[in-house]
């Protein structure tokens, strides 16, 4: 049992509790506290209810292709052999490296009247741009396309390594009373990993809910872009406050599902030899027709935008942009609010692993972090320094957004270092203190060294979420501080998509490193 | 209707990479009789029940059902359409079904109605009636593995193996558990396989042993005689601990009892109990359950004899007692001498 905390040791990560707490605590209360009467009316009717609707009808599209194509990929590759399947297990989640918003440029150029695809089906039949139907991506549904192919890796993951926990004697079992492949899929494989794929199904719809960058690309008017615009645009911050309330709600309830499912409800496991099932084999053409399907699963969420936008960067005059500004002001942010962020999260780490109360304050700061998008935390912040009077410029905006980024992602440095220390022998501590190890001494020794590769992980993630951060970042930024992801949704918004390449490439190219960690920490797993 | 026929490895092989899990492995498994396989850990007993299952495809030989072959060099029918029961330590039940759903998994042949009447035959007959409705996470390990059992036999298959299917429960449970099951087993009069490591469980509980080492089944027949006359000194190590002893250097009168011609002997340490005989002193002794094991020393010699007997006292080292031998158990192997 972690011993309570002396007094004085808590007073930083209470701290730390405050700062990361405290703007989605302001937007929040903004929200319960706006008045009412014809000015809520107004809200409801025009605004809250739209927007809301809009919110979740994406969402429900979204989770629709996220299970149609994460649960079955991730079945085939968890049970049977085919050509590429070992590629094809950790490539699936490369889409990851894309945010929402750049997936919605590329997309909308190849899909666009001049884009490729529309191109090549005139040319092919002779008919002009009138004679056909072509799926419009500026719409819900196409909203829900980006947003699902980014992130149905998360359902993705959770599947399969549900998939490959099931226990083979289990399946065996089941094959030897008669169970076709099928059977093995609907009546014993789905139903066990239910839980988890769904678990990971409510993370990826968190992360869809929180998205501003790809809705306000492509018109579609969630919660998020509602947030932004009542401010900005509207000067409405009790809309504003309004949307963010519901906003948060919906991310919230995600989340608590999702921790539901993965908190040991649901179906139990009680076969002991966790083994990942031995493959079957499929016979020829069904191997190629599953190798076809997993190649396509790529290249439209990954090669064929990734592709587009190279092309585009090159044909274009995409290397006039002037990217140090950029570069510099994107390094500066990053390597700022990943320094505070992680420092923040270690803390926070090392005092939750000696106290029972700050482990429960743990998960309270990850729900806060998880569940309130960047765009309600920037709200939070602006209503803020409303109360204080000051401007948002110079320092005082930088500082801002500082805060923010460490008020969104603490929670996401947090996971990876409590995953590493999770691993470790639950006594260590005891050891060691029994050896007269404590206090600094112990830190140095022993939880840095051990907190290593866990830390490392966690920088990596911080630097590349503040990275591709968009709402907070361009709710707060002081004026000379636009960061590649600022600059590559104005001039996507612009039309000037040409321009929004190399910004958005680099984001991707930078966003490759952590997930290219993640595929090689699952294909090590899978190996051993 | 099925009609019970036995099941038959014949000169079954099967490799993986440079290792060969069986060799030219042959046996049959006579219906309503359980055959235990037993053999030390990676001797390919569950490779062997694997190939039998249809898990794994043999490399040669034939496996049949009666005159119907399941695998061959040319032919193999997946282990979905076998129809033989499987039995796995860890239980293996499907955790999101009931007990009566995890039953009725395999009886698809039947109308609704039917199918839960016979689940729940089996049910009751394997004493889970109260459990009916209960899922795999609320039942005791036991009550785990006999829905295991019910659900193996539920759907008549033509044989069951069962794969270390008691060495993961509780031993105060284990005992009462194993007399259900088997008895059900015997019930359903269809041949069985037992996978296991414990001797005593194979001596105990089955009408056939085979040995099986390095993949190559030694020698197979009735518990008593495989016991009593092992035909190579793996095969009595399987089966109980031996002891190697130089026929020289055993009293005079031992040595006239013993009707063998090799110098070297393997004895198992129940052929010397205390009784009339040449006298020994006592150089250890420690108690193990329902014997005693005795280290005894001759006179004027260095060699060791070991016993497992009943004495009416405990003995003390020092002690001076006098032993005599069941010949039976003393045992010749040719060109075995480690």
């Amino acid at each position: 049992m972690p011993r309570s905390l002396p007094s004085l040791s808590a007073i930083p990560p209470m701290l730390i509790v405050v700062l990361v707490g405290l703007p989605v605590f302001v937007a929040l209360y903004a929200g319960v506290a706006a008045g009412d009467g014809a000015t809520w009316d107004h809200i409801l009717q025009n605004r809250l209810m739209p927007y809301t609707g809009t919110t979740l009808l994406t969402l429900l599209i979204a989770a629709l292709i996220m299970l149609g194509v994460a649960v079955p990929a991730a079945w085939m590759i968890s049970q049977y052999d085919f050509p590429g399947r070992r590629i094809f297990s950790w490539a699936l989640i490369l889409p990851l490296a894309m945010p929402g918003y750049v997936m919605a440029y590329a997309w909308a150029d190849l899909m666009g009247v001049a884009g490729p695809l529309q191109s090549y089906i005139r040319d092919l039949s002779g008919w002009s741009a009138r004679d056909y139907w072509f799926p419009n991506l500026f719409s819900v549904p196409g909203l829900a396309f980006v947003l699902g192919s980014t992130l149905f890796p998360y359902v993705y993951i959770t599947a399969r390594a549900a998939f490959s926990m099931q226990s083979l004697a289990t399946l065996e079992a089941a094959r030897s009373l008669g169970a076709k492949p099928l059977d093995l899929f609907w009546r014993i494989g789905l139903p066990v990993a239910l839980p988890a794929i769904l678990g990971g199904l409510c993370l990826a719809l968190m992360e869809a809910a929180a998205d501003y960058g790809a809705a306000d690309f492509l018109g579609v008017q969630t919660l998020g872009v509602g947030i932004v615009r009542s401010w900005t645009s509207f000067g409405e911050p009790n809309t504003a406050a309004r949307l963010a309330l519901m906003l948060v709600f919906i991310a919230g309830s995600l989340l608590i599902a999702a921790r539901l499912y993965q908190g040991g409800k649901g179906v139990q496991q009680t076969s002991s030899r966790w083994l990942t099932p031995q493959r079957t084999r499929l016979p020829r053409p069904l191997a190629w027709i599953t190798t076809g399907l997993c190649a396509l699963i790529l290249l439209v969420c990954f090669f064929a935008p990734i592709s587009r936008l190279l092309w585009l960067a090159m044909e274009s005059n995409a290397r006039r942009v002037d990217l140090i500004p950029l570069l510099r002001a994107t390094l500066a942010l990053g390597v700022l609010g990943t320094s505070a962020a992680f420092v923040a999260a270690m803390v926070f780490t090392l005092a939750a692993k000696r106290s029972a109360f700050l482990r429960m304050a743990t998960r309270l700061i990850a729900a806060a972090g998880y569940a309130a998008p960047g765009a309600v935390l920037g709200l939070g912040a602006l209503f803020l320094l409303r109360e204080t009077g000051q401007p948002l410029a110079g320092a005082t905006a930088i500082g801002l957004l500082l805060w923010i980024y460490v008020s969104r992602f603490t929670s996401a440095g947090v996971e990876p270092m409590q995953a590493t220390l999770d691993r470790l022998p639950k006594n260590l501590d005891h050891a060691a203190q029994s050896l007269g190890s404590g206090g600094l001494r112990q830190f140095f020794r022993l939880d840095l060294p051990l907190l290593a590769p866990g830390a490392l992980a966690a920088g990596l993630i911080l630097f590349v979420e503040i990275l591709k951060e968009l709402p907070a970042t361009l709710m707060l930024r002081p004026f000379g501080w636009d960061t590649l992801a600022v600059k590559a949704h104005a001039y996507a918004t612009d039309e000037r998509l040409a321009q929004a390449t190399l910004p958005s490439l680099l984001i991707v190219l930078a966003g490759l490193l952590p997930v290219l960690l993640l595929s090689w920490r699952l294909g090590a797993t899978e190996r051993s | 209707m099925t009609t019970i026929r036995p099941l038959i490895a014949d000169q079954v092989s099967r490799s993986f990479g440079k290792v060969t899990a069986v060799k030219n492995a042959s046996l049959t498994l006579i219906p309503g009789e359980i055959t235990a396989l037993i053999g030390p850990s990676g001797s390919g007993k569950t490779t062997f029940l694997r190939l039998l299952a249809g898990m794994e495809r043999p490399d040669s030989g034939q496996i049949l059902s009666g005159d119907t072959v399941l695998a061959s060099a040319s032919r193999h029918v997946p282990i979905e359409k076998r129809k033989i029961g499987l039995v796995f330590q860890d239980f293996a039940l499907f955790p999101n079904m009931t007990v009566l759903q995890n039953v009725m998994f395999g009886l698809r042949e039947h109308a609704k109605d039917e199918r839960v009447r016979v689940a729940e035959s089996w049910i009751e007959q394997l004493g889970l009636t109260h459990r009916r409705d209960a899922y795999p996470h609320h039942l005791s390990g036991g009550e785990q593995q006999r829905t295991a059992i019910a659900r193996a036999l539920a759907p008549k298959p033509v044989a069951i193996l069962l794969d270390e299917p008691f060495s993961g429960l509780d031993p105060s449970m284990r005992g009462r558990v194993r007399a259900a099951a088997l008895n059900a087993i015997r019930v359903a009069n269809v041949p069985a396989l037992l996978v296991t490591h414990d001797a005593s469980e194979a001596l105990l509980h089955s009408d056939t042993i085979a040995v099986i080492e390095h993949g190559v089944i030694l020698q197979s027949g009735p518990p008593n005689s495989l016991y009593h006359a092992p035909g190579s000194l793996a095969v009595a190590r399987a089966l109980g601990p031996v002891h190697k002893v130089e026929r020289a250097s055993l009293p005079a009168a031992w040595q006239a009892e013993i009707n063998t011609e090799t110098d070297t002997l393997w004895y198992r340490p129940e052929a010397i109990s205390l009784g009339k005989g040449p006298d020994f002193t006592v150089s250890g002794s420690r108690l193990a359950g329902p014997v005693t094991e005795l280290c005894l020393n001759l006179p004027d010699s260095k060699e060791v004899l070991y016993s497992a007997c009943q004495p009416e006292t405990p003995l003390t080292p020092g002690e001076r007692v006098q032993a005599t031998i069941n010949p039976a158990l003393f045992f010749e192997f040719v060109a075995e001498t480690t």
